[in-house]
């Protein structure tokens, strides 16, 4: 009887050609090849599928794959102490900055500390803002109460109405148009010591002191120059020390490695 | 050297001891590689990575064959390279002849005892054969390489693809149906002997 072969007997065929059937497989099928030309037929196009696959010539490599050190991304062996000195290099270069920052900002800290009581002090309610402008005038003009004198006159040119100076009673000047008046100069950019110059009188002789005082005594590092010597020494020498280890590992890999 | 022992020597970190390894199996994996992408650059970019590859996992071998180990990674290796290849499609840049035509594969790589109409021949089957082999979807073709090219028998093929046994049979039954029917475009160039046996079939 012969029938067109289904898949699963071309896949048995397939199989017996590549010698994967079992030997009561093989037995079985080649008593059908000989009974069934169609299946017979089917072999022989396997066959000469095979064989013309197995006709393509083996190419050689056009070139050698072989591996470099650097692609695999291996790295030199590096010594033990390496480690070490790269960390202190790091540590060293790491506190040297943090003594700079700190020799930088403590003067900062304590002339803000400062000016406080007296800053606060002079206005009543209208103390909220002002502080803030005398930590600001405090540092950066330190000359600011040798122009107290004629910065406080200024509003009293300008608007010769508003007796801020000489009013001898402060509760009265209650009127917000005064209020105004006295504080504008205050907030002006170009009048900062207005805020300390507004007030004439005992307060302002009493904050006068302090800031000539700081004035007077230049701020004494918190940290000494000598350990940022040494850190700076320790961090130079730390790394040199560093490189030259890794400098002499990869040359000797490298020597190696050729 | 023994090939365990330069397997070892391998998996403990010693690239010479695996450079070795990559010298005996170079030309299989390059021609694994080429019959799968079907191009010389792109196998051997695939060849190279696959065994940069295999560098880089030879600590996971577990033993048994080394060769269908190294094959899965070329296989992988040529799925990617396709997968890329598909994304950015690049241009060959294959000498020309004066007609304006693409060379023909570079003689150097040919069998210098072939006289020159023999290596015509043997150049127009083999584009034949790879046309046919460029037909077959990837998964038919690895299947076809590995086992018809290559040699390997099925069980080497189902570790190298990671697939079960019946699935490398199935596939390879279809891959020879296949490139059976897309040969016979190809019949002037088949040898003699498939010519005469495929005359005596189709009568």
């Amino acid at each position: 009887m012969t029938q067109t072969p289904s898949f699963r007997d071309v896949e048995q065929l397939s199989a017996y050609l590549d010698g994967q059937l079992k030997p009561s497989e093989i037995a079985r099928l080649e008593s059908r090849l000989q009974a069934d030309p169609a299946l017979a037929s089917v072999l022989k196009d396997l066959r000469q599928a095979r064989g013309i696959l197995r006709q393509l010539p083996q190419r050689r490599a056009p070139r050698n794959f072989t591996l470099t050190p650097k692609m695999v991304g291996l790295k030199p062996p590096l010594p033990r102490t390496y480690p070490v000195f790269r960390f202190a290099t790091v540590l060293a270069t790491l506190l040297l900055f943090f003594t700079f920052a700190t020799n930088f900002m403590a003067p900062r800290l304590v002339r803000t500390a400062a000016p406080f009581p007296y800053g606060v002090g002079g206005y009543g309610g209208g103390g909220g803002g002002e502080p803030e402008l005398s930590m600001e005038a405090a540092p950066e003009e330190p000359a600011a109460p040798a122009l107290e004198a004629p910065a406080a006159k200024e509003p009293a040119i300008e608007e010769p109405a508003a007796p801020a100076l000489p009013v001898p009673a402060p509760t009265e000047m209650a009127p917000s148009a005064d209020d105004s008046a006295r504080i504008e100069p205050t907030l002006g950019p170009s009048e900062k010591s207005g805020v300390q110059g507004a007030p004439t009188g005992e307060p302002f002789a009493q904050q006068a002191e302090p800031d000539q005082a700081l004035q007077t005594q230049p701020p004494k590092p918190l940290v000494s120059v000598t350990l940022q010597l040494v850190l700076v020494g320790i961090a130079i020498l730390s790394g040199l020390i560093a490189l030259i280890l890794r400098y002499t590992a990869i040359r000797k890999w490298r020597a190696k490695a050729k | 050297m023994y090939e365990p022992a330069l397997i070892n020597e391998a998996q403990r970190g010693d690239l010479d001891s695996f450079n070795t390894l990559v010298l005996t199996y170079q030309d299989i994996l390059f021609n694994t590689a080429l019959r799968i992408m079907g191009d010389e650059d792109s196998a051997a970019d695939a060849t190279q990575e696959a065994f940069l590859s295999a560098f880089r996992a030879i600590k996971s071998y577990r033993g048994g064959s080394f060769k269908a180990w190294l094959m899965r990674t070329v296989t992988n290796a040529c799925y990617d390279e396709l997968r890329r290849l598909k994304r950015r499609p690049t241009t060959p840049l294959e000498p020309e002849t004066d007609d304006g035509e693409e060379m023909e594969t570079p003689r150097w790589l040919a069998d210098p005892s072939m006289s020159p109409e023999e290596e015509t021949e043997a150049d127009d089957l083999e584009h034949a054969i790879q046309h046919c082999l460029d037909e077959l979807p990837l998964e038919f073709r690895t299947v076809v390489v590995l086992t018809d090219i290559q040699g390997m028998d099925y069980k080497e093929a189902a570790s190298a693809v990671r697939v079960p046994l019946g699935t490398i049979k199935s596939r390879l039954t279809r891959a020879r149906l296949r490139l059976r029917e897309c040969l016979q475009g190809f019949w002037e160039l088949l040898p003699a002997a498939f010519r005469l046996e495929g005359e005596s079939l189709r009568t």
